[in-house]
């Protein structure tokens, strides 16, 4: 798989090279990709899905073959440098101030807002003085998007299942004031995607997820089935969408 | 329209050129108004190549009245010297002119091409003499290969030009070497060497032919393209502004208009709405360069 370009981008002003790193909500590890692309020294994946941990590994592998095939680096370097930690934000199985780089890709729109404090608490226990942490999520799609019914109907979904929203979007400011109340600065903000393509396989994935919590409602839930319905009426009319913005915050812990 | 250095032709090529191909579609009346329309938008450059059905032929009239304004570039795909000697003077013969601005060698794909065009009996040499004649004026290659290759030819031949090369957000978005045609253009750049970007308008590959007969395609092109003005005008900006000397227009005459309207208005592309692109496209299917056999 590729690296993004929003990751390189993001880490481009970053001092990735030899450094230790923690990718916070690791997904489908597209900045884990970037970091070891770009030198890290050794880079801690965290996620507290399951699958999420085997696609890291399965990616990495992947990657890994590639390059032995290429014969212009040395694969199995690069797995040595991997650890996937399948756990908690809330609680990350790391030492106090062991970290140099910390990135939050996409991360911080499927956190509950009741989860921001612990999560930043963490990642400042575990970040070492001068650490350059990069949040790079999306700004709250404007009112005219048709992609918020989507993301509406998500929560609700998850609301009803979880008590928990599925998707909370932050504007850059927000969580740039989170970590200040941490002792982070902002070191800059930058614009990685204007406008975001949401296109149709993300509507689809974002559809799934209304039906996984519709999933868990009651069989006979008529509000399950509707909601599923909508989404599903929702998908086929928005087909693709190109709007919002996804930006890129680079914060810096006092030496 | 905007004009760009064309490494060391000398030449300031409209930041749009005319693929001449287009003209294969049309019959003689029509191949003239879309020159006419061509020139009227400001184009200078335009390319053909004896491989595009009757285009050299269409094309001669409306080139031969407006020579002056044109730049002309024009190829062959004949590998050895005398091919390449008898491709050139039947270009010269058909397009009706005494002189080709820029002959290039055509679709390079693979490493004993390489080999046979550089060698002494090879294209080149043929090419060098035409130079030496007065006959074309400078050398280029095209490919839709490998740019490892692409990036070897330019070690190789002291003398070239320009090249021409696919660039878009679907190859944009891949980060093998297979897809690196970033790399070319970076060298190129490094060398001064002038740049044709290709396949900018390309979507993906066509259905299979049981889902999708050629005969019921919409479109001439060898892929998909993007069809609709604003795509096309953010394919057109997006392949502009990563720096190339030209962007070729798209095989099908139906859609050159609009790209001469997107290259009229073209002022540049946010680096946030270029990512925009290759992130839309970064699990898309590449028509190149595993589809190209013309």
């Amino acid at each position: 798989m590729d690296v993004p370009r929003t990751v390189t981008t993001a880490l481009e002003d970053r001092p990735i090279e030899g450094a230790v790193c923690l990718e916070a909500g690791a997904g489908v590890g597209n900045a884990t990709a970037g970091l070891l692309a770009s030198g890290a020294a050794r880079v801690y994946a965290v996620t507290d899905d399951r699958t999420h941990a085997e696609t890291v590994l399965e990616r990495i592998r992947t990657d890994r073959d590639a390059v032995d095939q290429n014969r212009n680096r040395d694969g199995e370097r690069i797995e040595r440098r991997l650890a996937v930690l399948e756990a908690d934000l809330r609680a990350i199985p790391l030492p106090d101030d062991a970290v140099e780089v910390i990135t939050a890709h996409g991360l911080f729109n499927v956190v509950p807002p009741a989860d921001l404090d612990a999560i930043a608490g963490e990642l400042t226990r575990v970040a070492a003085p001068g650490c350059h942490l990069l949040v790079d999520d999306y700004e709250p799609p404007p009112d005219d998007a048709a992609v918020r019914d989507l993301f509406a109907l998500e929560n609700a979904a998850a609301q009803f299942a979880d008590g928990t929203p599925m998707v909370t979007f932050y504007p850059a400011e927000v969580l740039g004031r989170l970590f200040a109340g941490y002792g982070w600065t902002v070191d800059r903000h930058r614009t990685l995607l204007d406008p975001v393509p949401w296109t149709a396989s993300h509507l689809e994935a974002h559809t799934e997820v209304v039906r996984s919590r519709v999933d868990a409602l009651p069989a006979d839930s008529e509000l399950g089935a509707a909601l599923l319905e909508r989404a599903d009426t929702l998908v086929e009319v928005i087909g693709s969408e190109s709007t919002g913005e996804m930006y890129s915050l680079a914060l810096r812990r006092p030496e | 329209m905007e004009t760009r250095d064309l490494g060391p032709t000398g030449h300031e090529s409209t930041v749009a050129t005319f693929g001449a191909i287009a003209l294969n579609w049309l019959e003689q009346e029509g191949a003239n108004q879309m020159v006419e329309l061509v020139l009227d938008r400001g184009v200078n450059h335009f390319d053909v190549a004896p491989t595009y059905g009757d285009a050299e032929l269409k094309l001669g009239p409306k080139l031969r009245q407006h020579r002056e304004e044109i730049y002309l570039g024009c190829k062959t795909q004949e590998r050895d010297y005398d091919g390449a000697r008898r491709k050139l003077e039947r270009s010269l013969d058909r397009l009706g002119v005494d002189h080709i601005d820029l002959y290039q060698v055509h679709g390079l794909e693979y490493e004993e091409e390489l080999e046979e065009i550089t060698g002494n009996d090879g294209a080149l040499a043929a090419f060098r003499d035409a130079k030496e004649e007065g006959l074309i004026g400078d050398i280029g290659l095209t490919s839709h290969g490998n740019p490892q290759l692409i990036l070897d030819a330019m070690d190789r031949i002291d003398d070239l030009a320009t090249v021409m090369f696919p660039l878009n957000p679907v190859v944009a978005a891949k980060d093998d070497d297979d897809h690196d045609y970033e790399a070319v253009l970076g060298r190129a750049d490094e060398e001064g060497i002038g740049t044709l970007g290709i396949k900018a308008f390309a979507k993906g590959s066509w259905p299979s032919t049981e889902e999708l007969p050629e005969t019921d395609r919409p479109y001439a092109n060898w892929y998909e393209p993007v069809d609709t003005p604003d795509e096309i005008r953010e394919r057109f900006d997006f392949a502009a502004s990563q720096g190339l000397s030209t962007v070729v227009t798209p095989g099908d005459p139906k859609l050159v208009a609009m790209v001469l309207d997107a290259a009229t208005r073209y002022d540049g592309m946010a680096e946030s709405e270029q990512r925009s692109l290759v992130e839309e496209a970064r699990h898309d299917d590449s028509p190149v360069p595993e589809q190209l056999h013309h």
